[in-house]
């Protein structure tokens, strides 16, 4: 009897040991908040919540920077983190943040749009909780996150998705991906809360440009591109053919197909004014072929695997020795939103959107993502946002 | 937290509660001990609100 009881005593015990052991890193990294420095643009940050109050006291509501210009002029929505495991658009946000000052128009940003996905990880795929990004004065930590919003936070899943309004059938899983949930309602399952607040902040301040930004694996032909619908093609194709011509790099378009619900660039254009633009960026580190899902496949974009396929043109993208390092992607997301905005503005004057103080695809290549972040250490606590 | 997440909460308390009262039953398994604890892992992680 006493054996039995030392033997079910240790076994109890080795369990909680197990589950100190690998649960405290995952509770580090849920409640782990990221400080973003306002920059000299910033006039004020809301909550989502202001404009879905069914985000209120719940781990999807999330920051949204607005920045108002001297004059009056046209309206941009920009997204980062709509897929937390593509952290470029993360990132480019950040870089608008921090440094853009708007002379004609608003800029709203929403950098951590699915704040619970961000806060989630994927440990059978063996991601890395967090990733670092140099910068001149030291190193800032971010959460790694993944694709779906926590389970923590929207559970159970169904059987199948049926979309809201369209009613198609999608993957269970795309119940909890912000990318499949647009245009959202008020009262609906979590993930359309976050999009319903997106879709309130365009129709409520009557946003012109929304850009979605995201990464794409090089094996999937919808990568390295602007995907947009029908009215926003012609923005979109004037954009992609000068950043090539003038900064050398290729951003084709995609159309956005009208039979796939639930996507930023189809139903934001089909439920409000606003003209929706969806850019990838070719992403090595989601592709399955690859090694260790390490920071450094993330950061640096080189796997030998990868180089061997694109050896036998099995590849979407051009692809080298160099890999695809995270500044040409975020270099890329910046020159891209400035070049719509650009085209927009040049083709609708009244509502131009002018901005300054963001680094182009060249100027990060060559100084890094980290060169154009501020130390919060030194910032003004009041203008450091926790996220 | 809607009804129907707070109806599988109950229902992961209760699935542990039935796996804990096996776990402390059983006399003989020292194998069938440790598939019962291993089974606990996601539902106390889900209970706590940790994964």
């Amino acid at each position: 009897m006493k054996r039995e009881v030392l033997l079910k005593a240790g076994l109890a015990a080795g369990l909680a040991a197990l589950l100190v052991w690998g649960g405290l890193p995952l509770y580090r990294h849920r409640h782990f908040d990221l400080p973003i420095v306002e920059g000299p643009g910033v006039s004020g940050v809301v909550r989502l919540k202001a404009y879905s109050p069914g985000l209120a006291g719940t781990m999807a509501d999330t920051a949204v920077f607005v920045l108002r210009g001297r004059e009056p002029g046209g309206k941009a929505i920009l997204l980062g983190d709509t897929h937390a495991n593509e952290p470029e658009g993360l990132l480019a946000t950040l870089i608008f943040i921090e440094n853009a000052v708007v002379d004609k128009g608003t800029l709203y940003i929403i950098p951590v749009f699915n704040n619970s996905a961000s806060r989630n990880t994927r440990p059978g795929d063996g991601y890395p909780l967090y990733f670092e990004v140099p910068t001149d004065w030291g190193s800032v930590r971010f959460r790694m996150g993944n694709r779906d919003a926590s389970p923590l936070d929207q559970w159970p899943d169904p059987d199948v998705y049926i979309h809201y309004p369209e009613r198609q059938l999608l993957s269970y899983i795309d119940i909890r991906n912000v990318n499949r949930t647009w245009p959202g309602r008020p009262g609906g399952p979590l993930m359309e809360r976050v999009t319903y607040g997106a879709m309130e902040i365009m129709r409520r301040e009557k946003v012109d440009v929304a850009v979605d930004m995201h990464g794409a694996e090089t094996m999937f032909p919808v990568t390295n591109c602007i995907v947009a619908p029908e009215r926003s093609v012609k923005i979109a194709t004037l954009a992609a053919l000068t950043v090539k011509a003038a900064e050398g790099f290729e951003d084709h378009v995609e159309p956005s197909p009208a039979g796939f619900r639930g996507l930023s660039h189809r139903e934001i254009g089909d439920h409000s004014g606003t003209m929706p633009f969806l850019l990838e960026a070719p992403i090595p580190f989601l592709d399955q072929p690859t090694g260790p899902k390490t920071t450094k496949l993330l950061m640096d974009g080189k796997d030998p695997f990868l180089l061997s396929l694109a050896g036998k043109k099995k590849l979407f993208v051009p692809y080298d020795a160099a890999g695809w390092s995270m500044e040409r992607r975020v270099g890329q997301h910046c020159s891209v939103v400035l070049e719509i905005l650009r085209q927009f503005s040049r083709k609708n004057p009244d509502k131009a959107v002018v901005i300054r103080g963001v680094p182009r695809y060249a100027d990060i290549v060559k100084h890094g993502v980290g060169h154009y972040f501020s130390d919060p250490a030194k910032a003004d606590a009041e203008k450091v946002v926790r996220n | 937290m809607t009804a129907v997440m707070i109806a599988y909460y109950v229902l992961s308390a209760f699935l542990l509660a039935l796996l804990g009262a096996n776990f402390v039953r059983e006399k003989k398994s020292r194998n069938d001990l440790v598939l019962y604890l291993l089974v606990m892992i996601p539902l106390i992680l889900r209970l706590l609100r940790v994964k």
